[in-house]
Order: structure tokens, then C-alpha cells, then sequence
């Protein structure tokens, strides 16, 4: 495939065959992104990349929990600075990320992209950025460090996205304060079941009457994986694979039924939205769904609730001692 | 001594006309903060002009037509109203006149709850004419101009039904003839928050009517003998403050969030359910009837929402919905020696009285909506084809009716403000469209 027209083509033909499990569409999409990159590169013209790089992608799909639909959000780090270099990996991520917008991964909105300096660095440069986001601890630094914390590379050399999150397991054995820091950006948490026991759904707008999967249901169990990955120095992604991991560090009574939950949630995102537009997979209408299938969802909005609650607790009396 | 009863009890009404009279100012304040910034001006000097407009109409017609000798349909004297004798042993006939108009005032502005962000000013100006002439007063003749529904016994001791679901009946034809705002419904059925701009300014709206209702029930004993008037004080007191926290708790169990318009709903339906019934029930029963009228105004909202009935600050669930239930309520609770014993009407369902003065209290309601609703919506089709239409171009409601209908903007400073974002938003999608 030499163009993006050729690649959406292709992507759109074959992406209805992966809706019904969550592994084969992102697998589907790792292929479709490396295929951007690719055409980027093309685009380049002759020029041969100048020296090793890395390109990550991070949010959901580094995750490994993309829906049919998701932003782009992905960053290069290159071997070394000089102005050739940050010539070329700058015009690189410019050209990737209108290649992702142009088939269908639409802009990040919070600039997640390798188009973005912050997004786009030599390792070295990457290094003191890291350091400094962990010393400044301002709200948006640790927003960073967490998005960071998910990137998953997609081509390229593994080891500078390892590199780079050793530093931060490192620094929180040091400074128990950082995953306090972490812990107050995660803390909020909207209430996903209400005082009577029922769902709380969207009262206005055009989602009315639906939950919103991904506030009451993925970021909680997300957000308190990733929590407890960071404390105990687990380098990969996706969160079922986090949490495969942290069983074996004495966490299986506070993670039991998780795994079940989470890939239960990620099968529901896929399956109920069949038939959808897919404007939006994390709504789903809550009166369209049967009667066994909401009490499923309830159960697992109310043990994210509790595995998120006790891991912040236990984090917590962690770093005090 | 009597005379110095007759004295207070004049003192003592014309306060409560002078405080019925205040709840105009929360009602400017209400609506202004429960509707959008670029209305605010409109919606503030409307409820200031039709007040003009009805003390005038009810001079000239209004009071003749409730008080005066006629059938049991109508009244028929006394148009003009210039009484200036004294007090002979009960209320003067001016300080009579000037506690009743504040009542048609407030209906009124009631009515103007449903025409709200999207109605011409001249509508306002015709219907507060008609309004004020041909539909309250029927209303109030009937039930307290010695009309027949009077001779039936009806129970509404400040107006439940008289001034609210009058009010009320004539905001439903007004919002089913005016149809949804712009940006209210979308395409696939599902509602937008058309948020009002001030919760500051409707909670202090609600405060001022809350007190304002002590004039409002408090002085409708027309006099101070026994002390009655603290017995009321006490009722209203207590159903607002059930109404208050029911919806509250209400909201908060149905959607997650203690909603704050919703809590200040419950209030006002507090208020609009015990106006009824504050001389006839006990204070227990006050507080039943002011929190079920709490939890039915969050439920009332919802249901006129999914309806496609557009209301922007919930006047027929507050004054509707809530004053038809505040009416029923005397049915189930009156005390014997608060309607048997002084021969008005009878006793409730829950003391003995059976289902008779439910059933007075129920004919009443669907009498009185009936009548309210009807006329108001044939006047209104009228008026619309006659006008033109009732409703300013989409243009003009887009730019806010402060700027339409007025000219100036409420909020001069912040108006500006807002054009400068849209275009400034206008330009950043341009730019990122273009990469």
C-alpha cells in the first residue's frame, strides 16, 4: 500500500471482521498504524531515517484496548539530538499524524501526538523530560507520566521505552511521595451506581439514558492497575496483562474477578455497539440492553469501584510508612 | 378594642399585599437565572411591564369580574374600581383590591414561565391583557367570588388552583403552541441541559418567593383574629422545607447528583402544594404534603421532558403538576375543625369526611384546568394567526431577546465577550480542518 487512500480502503473493508474480539481488533489496528507509518516515511522522500528511533503509541491502543473508534496518541524518541535529526523526526511525526487523521484516528485532543515536541524527542532529551515531570509534580506533569506509563512500542528499538519507565520505577523507590502525586490525579471518581442501586445514565444531551462505559466502568479498573504497575515496576500495557502480572505479587485477593470484568467489559464495547454507528464506542443505551446483561455491567461497575478504593488505600498507607 | 382588630386586621392584609407583591422580584430572579444570559434583560423588564399591565386590567375588569354581582359563572359590577369608603368592621375595600390584584400579578407571571427565550414582546403585551381579563378571573369567581364551584365547598385557601394551576394551565398551551427552543431536542429524540446562566440569582429568586408566600397564605386569613395567621406561617413554613430537601434526596437517588434548580424546584413545589391546604391540615400533614410535592416535581420534570414540552424553569411542574396535588391534598387531610366545624366544605378522606371533599376538590381541578387551558390556548391560536406567529425568527432567538425585542443586552460586557469566542472558535476549526 503506497498511499493513505489505499490503506482506509483497505481498513474499512476489513475492520467489521474483527469487531467480535477485542485481541484481533487491535491487532488489526497495530498492522493498519505501522502500514501509516510506512507511507510516512515514504513521504519523506529519500531521505533514509538518520539515526535508531522508536515510535510508541500510548492511551488505549497502547493499551491493547482500543474500540472500533479511538484518537491518536503516540510519540517518537530518536537515538541522538542534532539538528538534522530533530529536522527529520519532527517532520516525521507532523506526516504521521495527518496520516492517522486522514484514515480515520482522529487528532488528539490533548495533543498526544508525535507532531507535538513534547511527543517527539531524542532519548537523551526524553530522559531529562521524564526527570523533570517526576520533580515538578505538577497536575499536568503526572497526566504525562501516566500516559507515558502506557506507551507500548510499535516499531523500532523496544528498549527506549523500557529505559525510560525504569527511570520512573527508580525514582518512586526513592520518592514514595510520586505515587502520592499520582494518586490525588487519579482519586476522583464519578459515582457509576447510584444511591438506589441503579445505573446512572446520561440525563441530557444526544447520549441521554446511556452509561458512559468509560468513566464508570474502564478507568477505574485502568487507572488502579496502572497505579499498582508504576509501585511495582510492571512494564507492559495492556491492563489484562498488568494484572496477570500482579497476581504473583500477593495481590490475588484484591484483584480477584477483576480479569474476568475487564475482559468481559472490553467483549461488551465491542459487541453491544454492533449494528451502531461508531460516533462513539464508550455510550451504550442502558434500556436496549437485556435484564442479565445490565446486572453484569452493574457488577462490574461496583467492583471497579472497590478495586479502585482499596488499591488508592493501600497505595496510600504504602507511602506513609 | 374591635376597632383596634379591625385596624390590624387592614394592617395586617396590606402587609401581605405589599409581600405578595415582593415575589414578583423573586420571580424576576427565578426566571432570569433559570434561562440563558443573552435573555436576561428581556426576562427581567417583561415580568416588570406585565405586572403594569395586569394591576391596570384588573382595575378596569379583573376585580368586577370575580367580585362582582353577577351568576354563578361571572361577575358584573364594580369595573373601575374607585371604592374609597372606610373601614366598616372588616377590611377596607381598597386594602381588599390591593391584596386581591397582587394575586392576578403572580398568575400571571406564572403563565409567562412557559413563553420564556422564545416569545415576541408583543405577545407578552396582548396576553397579559387577555389573561388578566378573561381567564384568572373566571377562574377565581368561581371558587372565590361565590361562583359554583364555591357553593360547592371547594377548598383552596390562597390558591392552589386559583393563581397556580391557572397560571400553569395557561403555560402549557403557550408551551405547546410556542414549540421546543432552538438547541433543545436533537434529531434522534434525546434532550439538551439548556442550563440557565445564575443559580446564584434562582436560589435568591426562591428565597424571596418563600418568604413572599407569608404574605401570600399567611395574610389570606384576611385578618388577624386568633392568631390564625401563625398557624399558616407554620404550615407554609414546613411544606416548603420538606419540598426543599425531598428533591433533593430525589434527584440525588434517580441521577447521582444533588441537582441544585431541582432542589430549589422542590421549594417552590413545597410552597405551591401547601397554599391549598395551609388553613385546613395539620402540621404533620404540612410536612407530608410539602415533601411529596418535592419528590413529584422531579419526576413531573422529567416526565414533561421526555414529552417533547419544553419549560424552561419548570412552571408546570411546580405550579401544574405540584398545584393540582396541593388541591387533592385537602381531600385526604382537612381537619374536621378547620372546614366541618366552620362550614367550609368537609373534612378530608383521612378524618372521616369519606371521598366527598376529594371528589370537590377533584371536580375543581379539572374544572378550573380545564377552563384555564382551553380559552388560553384558543387566544393563543388566535393570537398567532392574527400575529403572525407567537414566536421571534430564529434569528433573533439565536441573538437572545435581550438584543432582539430590546435592543441592549442584559449583560452588556459578557455578551461581547461570547461573540469574541464563537469567532474565535470559528477560526481554530477552520484551522484545523485545513491541518
Amino acid at each position: 500500500m503506497k498511499t493513505y487512500e489505499s490503506i482506509k480502503i483497505w481498513k474499512d473493508e476489513n475492520i467489521p471482521s474483527f469487531l467480535s474480539d477485542s485481541v484481533l481488533i487491535n491487532n488489526f489496528h497495530d498492522q493498519v498504524m505501522l502500514k501509516v507509518l510506512e507511507v510516512a516515511q515514504s513521504k519523506m522522500g529519500d531521505i533514509k531515517p538518520p539515526c535508531e528511533f522508536t515510535w510508541f503509541i500510548t492511551g488505549s491502543g497502547g493499551r491493547f484496548e482500543q474500540g472500533v473508534i479511538s484518537d491518536q496518541d503516540h510519540g517518537i524518541i530518536y537515538e541522538f539530538s542534532n539538528e538534522e535529526n530533530d529536522a527529520y523526526f519532527m517532520k516525521l511525526g507532523e506526516e504521521i499524524s495527518y496520516g492517522l487523521d486522514w484514515i480515520g484516528y482522529p487528532f488528539c485532543k490533548g495533543n498526544i501526538m508525535s507532531s507535538n515536541p513534547i511527543w517527539c524527542k531524542s532519548l537523551h532529551n526524553w530522559q531529562q523530560q521524564i526527570q523533570e515531570w517526576m520533580d515538578n509534580e505538577s497536575w499536568e506533569a503526572i497526566r504525562y507520566l501516566q500516559i507515558f506509563y502506557d506507551a507500548r512500542t510499535l516499531f523500532g528499538k523496544m528498549n527506549y521505552v523500557l529505559q525510560l519507565k525504569q527511570l520512573i520505577y527508580q525514582y518512586q523507590l526513592e520518592h514514595p511521595m510520586l505515587l502520592r502525586r499520582f494518586i490525588a490525579n487519579i482519586m476522583h471518581l464519578r459515582n457509576g451506581i447510584g444511591p438506589m442501586g441503579k445505573i446512572i445514565v446520561e440525563q441530557y444531551g444526544p447520549y441521554q439514558g446511556c452509561v458512559n462505559l468509560k468513566y464508570s466502568a474502564f478507568l477505574p479498573y485502568v487507572n488502579a492497575i496502572r497505579l499498582l504497575s508504576i509501585k511495582e515496576g510492571i512494564y507492559e500495557t495492556s491492563t489484562l496483562e498488568r494484572m496477570r502480572r500482579l497476581i504473583h505479587f500477593d495481590y490475588e485477593e484484591l484483584l480477584r474477578d477483576c480479569e474476568d470484568n475487564f475482559k468481559l467489559l472490553l467483549q461488551y464495547r465491542l459487541s453491544l455497539l454492533q449494528g451502531e454507528d461508531y460516533t462513539d464506542t464508550h455510550y451504550i443505551k442502558i434500556k436496549k440492553v437485556s435484564k442479565e446483561d445490565r446486572k453484569i455491567i452493574k457488577r462490574i461497575i461496583k467492583d471497579g469501584k472497590r478495586l479502585h478504593d482499596e488499591v488508592i488505600q493501600l497505595t496510600l498507607s504504602f507511602t506513609r510508612t | 378594642m374591635e376597632a383596634v382588630v379591625v385596624l390590624m386586621d387592614n394592617l395586617w392584609v396590606a402587609i401581605g399585599a405589599i409581600l405578595v407583591f415582593f415575589m414578583i422580584g423573586g420571580f424576576i430572579l427565578l426566571e432570569a437565572g433559570s434561562t440563558r444570559m443573552k435573555n436576561a434583560g428581556h426576562i427581567a423588564g417583561k415580568t416588570i411591564f406585565t405586572a403594569g399591565i395586569g394591576t391596570l386590567v384588573f382595575w378596569a375588569v379583573g376585580y368586577g369580574f370575580i367580585y362582582g354581582d353577577g351568576n354563578a359563572f361571572i361577575g358584573l359590577s364594580n369595573f373601575f374600581y374607585g371604592d374609597a369608603s372606610p373601614a366598616d368592621g372588616g377590611l377596607t375595600p381598597a386594602v381588599d383590591f390591593s391584596f386581591q390584584v397582587m394575586f392576578a400579578i403572580v398568575s400571571l407571571t406564572i403563565a409567562f414561565g412557559g413563553f420564556a427565550e422564545r416569545a415576541k414582546l408583543s405577545v407578552y403585551v396582548i396576553f397579559a391583557v387577555l389573561f388578566s381579563a378573561f381567564i384568572y378571573p373566571v377562574v377565581a369567581h368561581w371558587i372565590w367570588g361565590g361562583g359554583w364551584l364555591a357553593e360547592h365547598g371547594k377548598q383552596d385557601f390562597a390558591g392552589s388552583t386559583v393563581v397556580h394551576l391557572t397560571g400553569a394551565m395557561a403555560a402549557l398551551a403557550a408551551t405547546i403552541i410556542l414549540k421546543p427552543r432552538i438547541g433543545k431536542y436533537n434529531k434522534d429524540g434525546s434532550s439538551n441541559n439548556l442550563a440557565g446562566h445564575n443559580q446564584v440569582y434562582t436560589s435568591l429568586g426562591v428565597l424571596i418567593l418563600w418568604v413572599g408566600w407569608f404574605g401570600f397564605n399567611g395574610a389570606s386569613t384576611f385578618g388577624v383574629a386568633d392568631g390564625f395567621l401563625g398557624f399558616v406561617i407554620l404550615n407554609t413554613q414546613l411544606a416548603a422545607a420538606a419540598g426543599a430537601i425531598a428533591a433533593m434526596f430525589t434527584a440525588w437517588a434517580v441521577t447521582g447528583k444533588a441537582d441544585v434548580p431541582t432542589t430549589l424546584n422542590g421549594a417552590l413545589a413545597g410552597l405551591v402544594a401547601i397554599t391549598a391546604s395551609c388553613g385546613f391540615v395539620a402540621p404533620w400533614a404540612a410536612v407530608v404534603i410539602g415533601l411529596v410535592g418535592g419528590i413529584m416535581v422531579v419526576f413531573s420534570m422529567k416526565l414533561f421532558d421526555k414529552a417533547k414540552l419544553d419549560d424552561p424553569i419548570a412552571a408546570l411542574s411546580v405550579h401544574g403538576t405540584v398545584g393540582v396535588w396541593g388541591t387533592l391534598s385537602n381531600g385526604l387531610f382537612a381537619l374536621p375543625a378547620l372546614s366541618t366545624d366552620i362550614e367550609w366544605g368537609q373534612a378530608g378522606l383521612f378524618y372521616g369526611g369519606g371521598f366527598e371533599q376529594l371528589g370537590v376538590q377533584a371536580l375543581g381541578v379539572v374544572a378550573s384546568g380545564a377552563y384555564a387551558f382551553v380559552v388560553a390556548f384558543i387566544i393563543l391560536k388566535i393570537m398567532d394567526k392574527v400575529m403572525g406567529g407567537l414566536r421571534v425568527t430564529e434569528e433573533e432567538e439565536i441573538m437572545g431577546l435581550d438584543i432582539s425585542e430590546h435592543g441592549s443586552y442584559g449583560y452588556p460586557e459578557q455578551m461581547a465577550l461570547e461573540e469574541v469566542k464563537v469567532s474565535m472558535a470559528a477560526t481554530t476549526e477552520g484551522k484545523y480542518s485545513t491541518r
